[in-house]
Order: C-alpha cells, then sequence, then structure tokens
C-alpha cells in the first residue's frame, strides 16, 4: 500500500516536470512562423524557393550621388552607406525579390534605405527563371556594425515561412581597427551602372 | 499581560479587515475614479529622453509660413514645426514614430504631422538602430491660428512585451502619456527658414 503510494507520487511528479520542461521549451509562435534562413557565403549561388542569389560585393562609402528628377542629390549618413551588388534569378516562375536587411553581428536588424527614389537596380526586383541579372540593395549601417555581419534577402518583408537566403560577410576586407578596408568618398550610383551589367 | 496583548491583537485584525472590505467595495464600486488624476511630468528639453521605442531630444520648434524641409504648404496655411533628435532604441529598423509628439492647446486641422529627415528632405523614411537622426514635425495650420510663445508637447511611450497575449510574439504596445516638454515657439517671418 505505502510502495503503492510513493510510486503514484512518483508518477505524478516525473509527469509534472515533464509539463513544465515541454512547456518552457515550447517554440513561441514567432519562430515558428519565422522566415526559414537558407545560409551562404559571398560569391556562393544561394537557393532560395522563389529565387537565386549570388552576393559578388560590397562597396562602402561616405556618401552617396544619386540623380532625382533631373536633380543631382548627394545623400550624406552619419554611419556609412554599404552597397550590395547581387545577381538575382527566379527559380520556377517569374516573381519578384523586394526585402534586403543588414544583420550586424550582435544581431541589430538595418532594413534597407527608403532615402533613395524608385530606380531600376533598386528592389523591387523583377526577376525571370533563366535570365540572370543584377540587382543593388543599399544600406546605411553604422561602421562598428560591419565586422561579422550578414545580408539577409527575402521576397517580401514580412513573408512568414518563405526562404530567407542568409549570406554571410565573413570575406570582405576588413581593416585592424575593425573598419572596411576601403571607403569611397562619394559612390555615383549612375556612373556604376555599366560596370555593374557587364559581370565583374 | 498576554490575555490583554492578543485581545488588543483581535481588535487589530477586525478592523483591519473591515477597513480592507471598505476599501475593496468602494474601489469596486469605482469611487477611486473621482479622484483627480495625476498631471504628466514636466521632461527636460535639453536631454535625451527615454520614450519607449525612441530616445527623443527635442531641438527647437517654430512657426513656418515657407515651405519646410519639402512640406509644401496649402495656400494660406502656415506650419508649426519641431525639430528634434530621434534614435532608435530597439533592434530593427523603424519608423513608428507618428504619435511620438502632440502638440498640446492647439486646433490642428490634421493631428497626423508630416515628417521629414532634416538631412535630405525624405519623408517618413525608416530609423536604423542606434543612428541618430535630426527630423522636422510638420504639422500644418489656419493661417490665422494663434500660436502662444512657448508651448507644450506631450509624449507619448510605449512598453515592450517580450510575448505579447495574442500571439506571444514580441513587440511595442500600450501607449501611454509620457509626460510633457515645453518648448519656446519662435515665428518666422514670410522668407521662410
Amino acid at each position: 500500500m505505502k510502495i503503492r503510494a510513493i510510486g503514484n507520487l512518483a508518477i505524478l511528479a516525473a509527469t509534472v516536470a515533464l509539463s513544465y520542461g515541454m512547456q518552457v521549451s515550447k517554440p513561441h509562435y514567432a519562430e515558428l512562423t519565422a522566415p526559414i534562413p537558407i545560409d551562404g557565403a559571398m560569391h556562393d549561388t544561394v537557393r532560395a524557393r522563389s529565387f537565386d542569389v549570388r552576393l559578388d560585393k560590397v562597396v562602402f562609402a561616405r556618401t552617396l550621388k544619386t540623380e532625382q528628377f533631373g536633380q543631382e542629390r548627394l545623400l550624406t549618413t552619419s554611419g556609412l552607406w554599404a552597397v550590395a551588388t547581387t545577381n538575382l534569378a527566379a527559380t520556377g516562375t517569374s516573381t519578384t525579390v523586394a526585402d534586403g536587411t543588414w544583420q550586424g553581428p550582435t544581431g541589430l536588424r538595418y532594413h534597407q534605405t527608403e532615402r533613395l527614389s524608385y530606380r531600376q537596380d533598386m528592389p523591387p526586383h523583377a526577376v525571370d527563371p533563366g535570365l540572370d541579372r543584377s540587382g543593388l540593395f543599399v544600406f546605411e549601417v553604422p561602421p562598428d556594425q560591419i565586422r561579422g555581419a550578414s545580408v539577409l534577402i527575402a521576397a517580401r518583408q514580412f513573408a512568414p515561412l518563405d526562404a530567407q537566403a542568409r549570406i554571410s560577410l565573413d570575406a570582405l576586407p576588413i581593416g585592424a581597427d575593425g573598419q572596411p578596408a576601403d571607403v569611397l568618398p562619394e559612390y555615383d550610383m549612375d556612373a556604376a551602372v555599366p560596370s555593374v551589367q557587364g559581370k565583374s | 499581560m498576554f490575555k490583554t496583548a492578543r485581545s488588543r491583537f483581535q481588535t487589530w485584525v477586525t478592523a483591519g479587515a473591515g477597513t480592507i472590505a471598505a476599501l475593496l467595495v468602494a474601489g469596486l464600486m469605482g469611487a477611486f475614479g473621482a479622484l483627480p488624476a495625476h498631471a504628466p511630468p514636466q521632461l527636460p528639453p535639453d536631454a535625451a529622453i527615454d520614450a519607449g521605442r525612441w530616445w527623443v531630444q527635442p531641438a527647437r520648434a517654430y512657426v513656418s509660413r515657407a515651405k519646410v524641409y519639402g512640406v509644401a504648404l496649402k495656400p494660406g496655411q502656415k506650419a508649426l514645426v519641431l525639430e528634434t533628435d530621434l534614435t532608435n532604441r530597439t533592434a530593427q529598423s523603424d519608423k513608428a514614430y507618428f504619435n511620438v509628439f502632440k502638440p498640446d492647446g492647439i486646433d490642428l486641422p490634421d493631428p497626423m504631422p508630416m515628417i521629414a529627415l532634416a538631412r535630405d528632405q525624405t519623408l517618413t523614411p525608416e530609423l536604423h538602430p542606434g543612428m541618430t537622426e535630426r527630423m522636422a514635425y510638420v504639422w500644418p495650420l489656419a493661417g490665422d491660428a494663434i500660436v502662444p510663445a512657448t508651448l507644450s508637447f506631450g509624449i507619448t511611450a510605449e512598453i515592450f512585451k517580450p510575448r505579447d497575449n495574442l500571439y506571444g510574439t514580441p513587440g511595442w504596445f500600450n501607449p501611454y502619456r509620457l509626460g510633457t516638454v515645453t518648448m519656446p515657439v519662435a515665428d518666422l517671418p514670410e522668407s521662410g527658414s
């Protein structure tokens, strides 16, 4: 009789412990519906669900020169401009690739800039299967968020359970002080177009 | 001696239970709603203010009759402009700064301000984590509106919940009035800033 009671108590305690463990280890809704990361490195083709992307180069600059409504604009920033050149293609059907995020080494997320007006080589990129095209993603980042960063590229900004290419930037040349090896004083968005189109 | 102590203790317990019951009943019936509400505190205008997802530091306020930071005004209108430094305290780029400032005691035709980046007049860009930017809040006013020489701006903040009650996702909720900042308002002449 006594042994039975102790056994029952042990089963009860084990059930409570198991239930508590399941409760604390249950993934949150945000994690269950998060985008599915697909890891890759620079210069590799990363195959997401609806598109392929290859990050070719990242250029850092202090100002961006662009033309808007026939007028020249110089865009300044308190950090650095990072212009990422990618090669994009669709996998199965024509689609768009619209979302780029710079993720710093500690997980801070810098969404692509909204300060440039609509341009052909800026997101959303219309991509087709079998037709590679180049596309730019432009970010505004503080200099201390460059070493160990990665670039996240997805088809849409809010895309639960869709693929998200996560390209680590470990191959970037970084100086001894943690800053990028060379920073242009000015990056001309319009002069850059021909060299981007002919693949470097 | 112990007897008197015990009876005194019993008296205390009885009286306390009655008081607590009375407070509970009064609270349930809403008696405390009649108390005067606490006024939101005055915040220092010359220090960065922690307002939920933003650090805010107002710089200057003025009335403009010309186009300001690329925001065009209708004929006969003028605009109340508040320039402030905003820093994103969160871990991701965000543009939820529309309701942070609200001028008190002024009749606004449209309570939603136009917000421009002072750096290059971009309207309502996302602000990135830790990158302080000077932003200009522009509220259009009727041309004959009277703006006092000092104006108080209410600051609204939100609280962070690591898990909200509906989906269990992290986010910023429950906006509340953090306090007010009182600023002198310059009146710029027709030529603009």
